[in-house]
């Protein structure tokens, strides 16, 4: 009970964050003295791509109704005056697929998926383009994470048994490498060493993607596109694993509880596995889910070096083109992203540590 | 009746390496443990008690610490005579927990905050007993019954953080002795608990180990808890034994010095005294060498009464000057329940419609369990927590509702001393940093150079000296981080102080010696105290008037040797029955029923 409510609280504040950002994210892109839109007109001539850009981005209208109306369109129920074809809270309507709920005056409520507008380049819906690149993004960053996750814990915890060893030292070294180096260097690296000079024995490519469609239309899939991203990606998140779970570990080994379970005649791996490992992982678990988010979006370079298709290749390529409706789309789906995995750890962490459930 | 050997240790060295080589924390110690029998270890922090206990149950971390020499011979259940230094870690284990457990001094720390109690004590009888997880639990229950714990069934399934320390205390005690262990050592197992709650763990520890036919290592700085528990003795002093012997022999003729001074310098009941007798009372120590002054505990004790006619005339002369704190209805509520909007729908009331008076130079005690209120009204009065009600008037001036800027100025006037030396001195700065921060903030003196003399001069009030100036506080003992927290509070040139369980924290030695310092600076400096403790002798000993406080309420106040002589209230007589005192009398009374034929 104490659970539910502590989690529906989270879900609330986490819609309030969401909202926050949709304004903020508008405001950046409608008030600010940089005009998106304008900036978009001037490249374009022809009369009715002026209009549908007009339309599309409601100009017309003072940014308070903007917003209102952008808010309409985010929402899974929205209202709309179906019948009127110049209604400016419906513009892409023929294409939005929606369920009838029921009609106020010329009003109707409809539900539907949130509308995030239209592609000024390829008059696509951004919704479609952020489900087509996500899948490619969520597989490299999950398998980043596991990957780093796993390799990170293990070491962390054997660096912590033999503290001040030469294992110990040696791990510490190459750590702290792995956390000052950037990503596109470690990426532009592998990249050519396993890629290039090595491509006789690994068989990987320097570059490409892991879902594309090819000439028939069919969907292919190239896992072995994966493996450089992932390692480029890990690199750092399995450095800073390996050393807060050390030194976490370290902190937990000298605590009273320890003693008190050695005290009580348990063996050396029931004292380190059982008592002292699920008390350090605490924090590595908000580490972990921290940069899982981040990854999700966050890996544009590694992205594009690879010319691995993700969200990353596709935001700069928007951004490349001044296509503010899928930036902004993008932009608003990784605060998505952010906020609901911080439920998600929230959850985790309730559910390892007693404590935290009480609060 | 005869009496059947269980321990031997036999000239134990334990020592620890240094950046200075290695030094010696037990330092040739001997000592039998008889089956059925108590063996009392005293001393202050340091003096190689704990280094003893751990030595014996191989639990010494090493590296940096080791057993040099000597053996600890360990009459095993089984009939097999073995010597615990020598054995490997494997046939270690099977002893510890199942012939030899441990109790430790924090119960806050000492139990694994992600499982239950329920599992921990499990753990330890499937480990030892062989027995299925159902039959490790029903006997977890019935040893939850045995130490006493309300509600076995609930703390079963309960996590540590859910229970109060004296209830994780039992939930110890009971995973100690579930697998009945032939010796249970008890390292300060009651030093971190009130003692109300000490009274009812040394009873439950008394009761328990005839049942369980234990013998007990039970290791205290606390002379009085000796007396409520022990059979024989052993005075510890820089890991080395100075004195040992039956309980009775140490109580009534006690021959080392420093087993005279922890005998003196716990505050008496029965007498008020200027000040209390202290470890330089006994003896001195010149090159390493302990040099007997000839005092006894009585002729200690006797020179510093206060008769009552001083302690009348006192009081008459602080009733005659004007109050300087007047609290008034005060009420600190907490809330604890929120509605789904965050909306307040229930209280802990922690301070329930408090008044009383503090006179210009008066010491005022505030006494009672822990969970009282009597924190939460000390750091009402000074802002510190928020009041809910009443009114707080220091010198006619309302507290309560003061603006920021005289707040601060107010601040100068009242200070407060913690209760845990070790963590409200920041570790990253100097003390003579920490000391001078408030004088800056406060703008007091005319620059760094003055204000520099100021912390010199104020460091030798607290019996400190300049070079410490430049250190950091780990490198200080609790005494002297408390003396140095005294310290920063008379930075300001305070009126009044709060002292909140300021000596709780440290050992009765060194109780005495921060106790006749805030005494000595009272004379001085003219200070008004309030002095918060949930030990009735202490607070007895420092104040004028007492307040006993339960529950957010007064249950009594009035003159301290009225209060003690004649209490009006069950709750008053608890807590001072609970005061560990010592007496020979009780001793004897104990020794008679315990050790009967």
């Amino acid at each position: 009970m104490l659970f539910i409510k502590y989690i529906s609280k989270r879900i609330l504040n986490g819609l309030l964050v969401i909202v926050g950002v949709v304004v903020f994210i508008f405001v950046l892109f409608n008030v600010l003295p940089v005009n998106s839109a304008n900036m978009t007109l001037g490249q374009r001539t022809d009369k009715a791509s002026l209009k549908a850009i007009e339309r599309e981005f409601r100009l017309h209208l003072p940014w308070y109704s903007r917003l209102a109306y952008y808010f309409n369109d985010l929402s899974p129920v929205s209202a709309h005056r179906l019948s009127d074809d110049s209604d400016p809270s419906w513009i892409s309507k023929k294409q939005v697929s929606f369920v009838k709920l029921f009609s106020v005056g010329e009003n109707t409520v409809v539900l539907k998926q949130p509308n995030l507008g239209r592609s000024f380049q390829s008059r696509r819906l951004v919704s479609e383009i952020v489900m087509e690149n996500f899948p490619a993004t969520a597989v490299l960053a999950l398998s980043a994470m596991l990957l780093a996750s796993v390799i990170g814990i293990v070491l962390g915890v054997f660096a912590a048994l033999r503290q001040y060893s030469f294992w110990d030292n040696a791990i510490l070294f190459i750590s702290n490498i792995g956390i000052s180096q950037p990503s596109f260097f470690a990426a532009f690296i592998i990249a050519m060493v396993f890629g290039y000079y090595l491509h006789h024995l690994t068989g990987l490519n320097p570059q490409g993607p892991l879902i594309w469609v090819d000439d028939e239309g069919n969907t292919v899939y190239v896992w072995r596109n994966l493996i450089l991203p992932v390692i480029a990606l890990g690199i750092r998140p399995v450095a800073i694993i390996a050393q807060l779970t050390r030194s976490s570990m370290l902190d937990t080994l000298s605590m009273d509880f320890v003693r008190t379970a050695k005290a009580k005649g348990l063996s050396y791996y029931v004292i380190i596995f059982k008592h002292a490992l699920r008390n350090a992982l605490n924090p590595v678990i908000t580490s972990i889910s921290g940069w899982l988010a981040a990854l999700f979006t966050g890996a544009y370079f590694i992205e594009e070096v690879f010319n691995y298709n993700g969200l990353g290749s596709q935001t700069i390529y928007a951004i490349r083109n001044f296509d503010f409706p899928v930036v902004m789309g993008l932009s608003l789906f990784v605060a998505v992203v952010f906020v609901v995995m911080n439920i998600l750890t929230d959850m985790l962490y309730a559910l390892v540590d007693p404590r935290v459930r009480i609060q | 009746m005869e009496r059947k050997l269980l321990l031997e240790v036999k000239n134990l060295v334990t020592e620890f390496k240094t950046d200075d080589g290695y030094v010696k924390a037990v330092n040739d110690v001997s000592f039998n443990l008889y089956r059925g029998e108590t063996v009392g270890i005293v001393g202050e922090s340091g003096s190689g008690k704990s280094v003893t206990s751990l030595s014996i149950m191989s639990l010494i971390p090493n590296p940096p610490g080791r057993i040099a020499s000597g053996q600890i011979i360990y009459h095993a259940k089984d009939g097999r005579t073995v010597d615990l230094t020598k054995i490997p870690e494997a046939e270690m284990r099977k002893f510890r927990g199942d012939e030899i457990a441990m109790i430790f001094q924090e119960p806050m720390t000492s139990l694994n905050p992600v499982f239950t109690c329920g599992d921990q004590v499990m753990e330890a009888i499937i480990l030892h007993q062989k027995k299925t997880k159902q039959e490790a639990r029903d006997l977890t229950l019935k040893m939850f019954e045995k130490v006493r714990l309300p509600d076995p069934a609930r703390v079963l399934d309960a996590y540590p953080h859910q229970l109060s320390g004296g209830q994780k205390q039992r939930v110890m005690i009971a995973m100690a002795m579930s697998c009945n262990p032939s010796i249970l050592i008890a390292d300060e197992p009651t030093t971190a608990l009130d003692v109300t709650v000490q009274a009812t763990i040394l009873d439950l520890m008394n009761q328990l180990r005839h049942e369980i036919d234990s013998s007990v290592i039970f290791i205290t700085h606390d002379l009085g808890v000796i007396a409520e528990i022990a059979d024989d003795v052993i005075v510890m002093y820089k890991g080395k034994i100075v004195e040992q012997g039956s309980v009775m022999d140490i109580f009534s003729n006690p021959k080392h010095p420093y087993t005279r001074s922890l005998l003196a310098c716990r505050p008496p009941l029965q007498t008020r005294l200027r000040k209390l007798p202290t470890v330089v009372d006994f003896m001195r120590e010149e090159n390493g060498q302990i040099i007997e002054l000839p005092t006894t505990v009585k002729e200690a004790i006797d020179k510093n009464v206060i008769t009552q006619a001083e302690t009348d005339r006192r009081r008459e002369d602080l009733l005659s000057r004007k109050p300087i704190l007047e609290i008034k209805g005060l009420q600190t509520w907490f809330p604890t329940k929120h509605d789904f909007f965050g909306r307040v729908t229930g209280y802990v009331k922690a301070v329930d419609d408090v008044s009383f008076n503090v006179h210009e130079g008066e010491t005022v005690g505030l006494v009672g369990e822990s969970g009282c209120g009597k924190t939460t009204l000390g750091r009402t009065i000074l802002r510190l927590a928020p009041a809910t009600g009443g009114q707080v008037l220091f010198e006619g001036r309302n507290v309560l509702d003061l603006p920021a800027n005289e707040l601060k100025d107010l601040r100068r006037h009242m200070q407060i001393i913690f209760q845990d030396p070790y963590s409200s001195l920041n570790p990253r700065m100097s003390i003579g940093a920490a000391i001078q921060e408030p004088m800056s903030v406060h703008g007091i003196h005319a620059n760094e150079v003055q204000r520099k003399e100021k912390v010199l001069e104020l460091l030798a009030k607290v019996n400190m000296r300049p070079e410490h100036y430049y250190r950091y506080p780990h490198e200080f003992s609790g005494g002297q981080r408390q003396r140095i927290c005294i310290a920063r509070a008379l930075a300001l040139n305070p009126k009044f102080i709060i002292c909140d369980e300021s000596v709780s924290a440290l050992d009765v030695s060194v109780q005495a010696q921060v106790l006749n310092l805030l005494i000595q600076l009272r004379e001085e400096f003219k200070f008004t105290y309030i002095f918060i403790s949930h030990d009735l002798s202490v607070v007895k000993f420092m104040s004028d008037r007492m307040v006993v406080m339960n529950k957010g309420k007064i249950e009594e106040m009035g003159p301290s040797d009225e209060i003690y002589n004649n209490p009006q209230k069950e709750y008053t007589r608890k807590l001072i029955n609970a005061i560990p005192k010592g007496e020979l009398e009780d001793i004897r009374k104990r020794m008679s029923v315990t050790v009967g034929p």
